[in-house]
């Protein structure tokens, strides 16, 4: 058996970003850019006698699905927690407009057939946001991504993957959140402040980090899908991830348009509905507003394999047309 | 004459007479009593320089009744022995800083090991002795004999028969020591039933039954997540098996709690049925349920468990595999860490964990110099048992193989006990796994102990397993050969960087020290992959869903 | 403290060249590192370079990194470590899974 094939069937939770990123494109069609190899780690860690990197905790590079160019940008949660720096800012940025630029060499070189050749962005996350030992930097590429998301909205798909140990976090749960698509496992998890911090701040009786069941019931994939802030649920395999992926990569860029959560007149309304429904509600739990949305027994659905929970989870009903597209 | 005839014979009783009447004026007539006398009923009953066992296991914690007895008047009770097998919550120590109790007699106290350590150097505490748990019962029956017990269950009935259940652990051995010797017996429990599962203290064995205000504290000691095992416990738990339990052929036994042996547990499924080795390896446990044994359990491998206690989550799981585990007429398991040491002391061929420290002789000990964190129960199991008569293959190979039985006790035929440590050489932050001189020297001199605390003595030990290789020391047949082994497996500490590499070398001719080359593993196979299990949400799967793992190892 | 940077180099009788151009191995995580292997003419010699936080371990790297070499008779390589706190023992794992993917890969690809 192949390593790629080998790496089909590995949990995508236990797998480095080099593995996610080789395994979620066509077998052998990965290749890296900035790897290991060109030996551009962080210039600020080393002074701070902090370890560093070859490929400062963020894989990037391109491969194919199908005919498509996928450009992937992979997330290393091991390394300083997946925190993005300069350098690994940096990386984000170029792979971002690499695809932005290959969209309109491609929609050159063949102007009546270029649907199908388009090229995507996939982004692994696997990040507690920015590096606190180079934080302008960080915060610095956090904006300049987002402004690439701009330049990309409508011409190329950006899509999340979150299924890691870190999970998605900090400035990068923005980042996250302002992609077209977002896959999710049951494991993966989503969210701006960290269940730590919000121990921290908030005292153990608002929120007990070490309670990992409630932790995952706040941030982790079934939420989010139940609230539709992730648009997909998969297993936990890089199989399924990428099984998702390229059924994705078939929809038009309309469909997925529709698919985003944030980022028009009509969704920011939509938001501001849910912020009111919250303090209407005053949820004491997240069951609570799973139940809200009509699942009548709330705690059996973090114990439902997949395939049960996606039978019988209700989940939130989007207001915004075409919103209700889901898996 | 008329002086034998004034001979008292039942003075203990008349005592606990007088101390009952006195509480009656408190409580009242009925045995259940309610939570705002329970300080009160405490002052009553016990009397300055009274030995008291407070209820404090590996586990289930009395803790309402030791707050309780924080709370009494210093001026009327105080010069208390506690006598009790785990010193795990604040409230054990508050007590001897209050001034309320003066002498402890222990077993472990991992949590407030330092704070112990403390306070025993400022004198606030006498030190009687650290215990194994098997001794410290011993002691309950000859010289410590409690006078008081605050105990706990998880339910009474009206005329207090108590239900320990799950998680009886000592409450048995600590109820037969005070009550028989005429003391009297306290009991806390989370709610009071008409009608209980099964009586396991009968109701003449108990005074007094208190509903306490919340549950009773209890720990979940024994999960072990499967997402933190490391490659090199992989590594380590492949050489422990193809090189011990499979040369052995190891049926009986117990695993220290640890990720290694987590990493064991989890490797029988996949890399111990690669060997072929099922049925012929690890069918009778002592040991507490563990989350990582249900692949293995699943997977029939394993005959039989007995627990010293139980394990949060495991309650379902257990009550749906009898043949496996003990359980009672009600189909609950009744987990009795008196009985399960005695088998783990007597019955088992190899005894298996981890430590903090092992010294060039291969004594080896958990103690840090500032922290009295005492035995438990693996001394018991970590040993030899010399009262040992009956046979088993394994004991019986080992005994063949000890390269000093011949000095000792001439031709005669006699077994040893397998007794493995698997040593990291350097664990987190590179603190070393071998040392020239074990640390519970200094602890020794800081709190003042008569001897160094060690977990495992030299002689006791048989088997080292470090990434390096598998010493195996009883071949040996000199202290010199001895140290030249475990320093052959030491890796890079002070005590492996005076290995030479020709005795090295004569030690792997002779057998006594295998590196993973020599036992045929391929390294490059060490990692995750291999764990039948990889995180506790498989766990789960693997027990089709009867394990309810506790809210902290929820990762979903 | 700043990073340290240490250098090795070693010589073995008979080194047996790397199969490939260049590899890597492993992750810089908590007590982890990776590893960059890459054939070079070094008249048979290996170097290998290590940065690591870790201060006063220079001789037990030296140790570690010489058994790998002999035992792998390694020559005409430089390797590169990031480390970041890994135990001698995750060092020398880490080497030979290196080394044995690096054969496997070799083996597949004849």
């Amino acid at each position: 058996m192949s390593v790629w094939n080998q790496l089909q069937k590995n949990s995508f939770l236990e797998s480095s970003a080099r593995q996610r990123a080789n395994g979620i494109v066509d077998n052998g069609t990965f290749t890296e850019l900035l790897g290991p190899r060109d030996r551009v780690s962080s210039p600020h860690l080393p002074v701070l006698g902090e370890a560093v990197a070859f490929d400062d905790g963020i894989v990037t590079g391109v491969g194919l699905i199908g005919k498509r160019p996928v450009f992937v940008i992979s997330q290393e949660g091991r390394f300083i927690g997946g925190s993005v720096g300069e350098v690994g800012g940096g990386k984000m940025v170029a792979t971002l407009k690499l695809a932005i630029g290959a969209y309109h060499q491609i929609k050159e070189k063949y102007p009546t057939s270029y649907q199908g050749r388009l090229p995507a962005v996939v982004i692994s996350f696997e990040t507690g946001g920015v590096r606190l030992h180079e934080s302008n930097a960080g915060l610095l590429a956090h904006a300049e991504v987002m402004d690439q998301f701009q330049d990309a909205r409508g011409k190329i798909p950006v899509i999340s993957l979150i299924g890691s140990k870190i999970g998605c976090f900090g400035g990068m749960g923005f980042v996250g959140a302002a992609t077209d698509l977002i896959i999710m496992s049951e494991q993966g998890r989503l969210g701006l402040t960290g269940p730590e911090v919000i121990e921290q701040e908030m005292g153990k009786d608002e929120f007990d980090a070490s309670n990992k069941a409630l932790v995952y019931r706040t941030t982790g994939g079934k939420h989010k899908y139940i609230m539709q802030d992730c648009n997909f649920l998969v297993e936990d395999s890089i199989e399924a991830f990428r099984t998702q992926l390229a059924e994705v990569l078939t929809l038009s860029m309309e469909s997925i348009e529709e698919m985003r959560r944030v980022g028009s007149q009509k969704l920011v309304e939509e938001q501001l509905e849910l912020v009111k429904l919250a303090v209407e509600l005053d949820p004491r739990d997240s069951m609570d507003v799973w139940k809200y949305f009509g699942n009548e027994s709330p705690a059996i659905l973090p114990e439902l394999s997949l395939t049960d929970f996606l039978k019988q989870a209700k989940r939130r009903v989007r207001k915004v047309e075409g919103g209700s597209v889901n898996g | 004459m008329d002086k034998e005839t004034q001979r008292v014979w039942d003075s203990l009783n008349r005592d606990t007479q007088e101390r009952m009447a006195k509480a009656r004026t408190i409580v009242g007539t009925g045995k259940v009593i309610s939570v705002d006398k329970t300080v009160a009923l405490l002052e009553a009953i016990i009397k300055p320089g009274d030995k008291v066992n407070l209820e404090g296991n590996n586990q289930k914690q009395a803790d309402f009744l030791a707050d309780c007895l924080c709370k009494v008047d210093k001026n009327k009770v105080y010069d208390l022995h506690m006598i009790q097998s785990v010193l795990s919550l604040p409230s054990h120590l508050d007590v001897f800083e209050k001034g309320i109790a003066k002498k402890v007699d222990f077993s472990f106290s991992g949590p407030q090991a330092g704070r112990l350590a403390q306070l025993i150097s400022d004198k606030k505490i006498e030190l009687g002795a650290i215990h194994t748990y098997l001794e410290l019962f011993g002691r309950y029956f000859i010289d410590l004999v409690p006078k008081v017990a605050l105990i706990v269950a998880f339910q009474a009935d009206k005329e207090g028969n108590l239900y320990t259940g799950f998680n009886t652990e000592d409450t048995p051995v600590i109820v037969e020591a005070t009550k028989f010797k005429q003391g009297i017996v306290v009991a806390q429990v989370n709610e009071i039933v008409d009608k209980l599962p099964r009586i396991d203290i009968p109701a003449d064995w108990v005074d007094f039954v208190v509903k306490s205000p919340s549950p009773f504290y209890i720990e979940p000691l024994f999960t072990r997540d499967p997402a933190l095992i490391t490659d090199s416990q992989v590594l380590r738990a492949m050489m422990a098996i193809k090189g011990i339990y499979a040369e052995y052929g190891v049926q009986r036994l117990n695993h220290g709690v640890g990720f290694d042996t987590a990493a064991i547990e989890l490797l029988l499924p996949t890399y111990g049925e690669e060997l072929g080795l099922k049925g012929k390896i690890c069918s009778y446990f002592s040991l507490n349920p563990h989350p990582t044994m249900i692949p293995a359990i699943e997977s029939g491998w394993v005959k039989s468990i007995h627990s010293f206690g139980g394990e949060l989550g495991m309650e379902d799981y257990v009550r749906a595999r009898p043949d496996v585990f003990f359980v009672g007429p009600d189909g609950s398991m009744r987990s009795n860490r008196a009985y399960s040491q005695m088998a783990g002391h007597y019955s088992l061929d190899m005894f298996i964990g981890g430590t903090l420290q092992i010294d060039k002789y291969g004594n080896s000990s958990t103690a840090t110099a500032s922290r009295v964190a005492g035995f438990g129960g693996a001394p018991n199991m970590g040993c030899d048992a010399k009262g040992r008569r009956h046979s088993t293959e394994a004991w019986l190979k080992c005994g063949q193989e000890y390269g000093m039985s011949h000095e000792l006790v001439g031709n005669l035929p006699r077994g040893k006990r397998l007794v493995v440590q698997l040593q990291e050489t350097f664990r987190e932050k590179l603190a070393p796994g071998f040392v020239e001189e074990l640390d519970a020297w200094k602890l020794a001199k800081n709190a003042n102990l008569d001897i160094p605390p060690v977990m495992i003595y030299g002689d006791d030990l048989t088997h080292v397993v470090t990434e390096e290789g598998i010493a195996y020391l009883h071949k040996c047949s000199s202290l010199v050969e001895r140290t030249a082994a475990i320093r052959a497996v030491a890796g890079y500490t002070e005590v492996g960087m005076l290995a030479k590499p020709e005795d090295t070398a004569a030690l792997r001719k002779k057998g006594i020290v295998k590196t993973p080359e020599d036992l045929g593993i391929d390294i490059s196979r060490a990692n995750r992959s291999l764990l039948a299990a990889k995180n506790i949400r498989e766990l789960v799967t693997w027990s089709k869903g009867l394990y309810n793992p506790p809210a902290k190892f929820r990762n979903w | 403290m700043a990073l340290q940077q240490l250098k090795f180099e070693f010589k073995v009788n008979n080194p047996i060249e790397f199969s490939h151009e260049w590899r890597h191995h492993g992750v810089v995580g908590s007590g982890d590192l990776e590893i960059l292997m890459e054939k070079k003419d070094l008249g048979g010699a290996v170097q290998v370079q290590v940065v690591t936080p870790v201060v006063g371990f220079d001789k037990v790297w030296g140790m570690v990194l010489e058994k790998i070499v002999k035992e792998n008779r390694l020559g005409n390589i430089s390797i590169e470590i990031n480390d970041n706190n890994a135990t001698p023992i995750v060092v020398s794992m880490r080497l030979r899974q290196a080394l044995a993917e690096a054969a496997k890969d070799v083996r597949k690809e004849v």
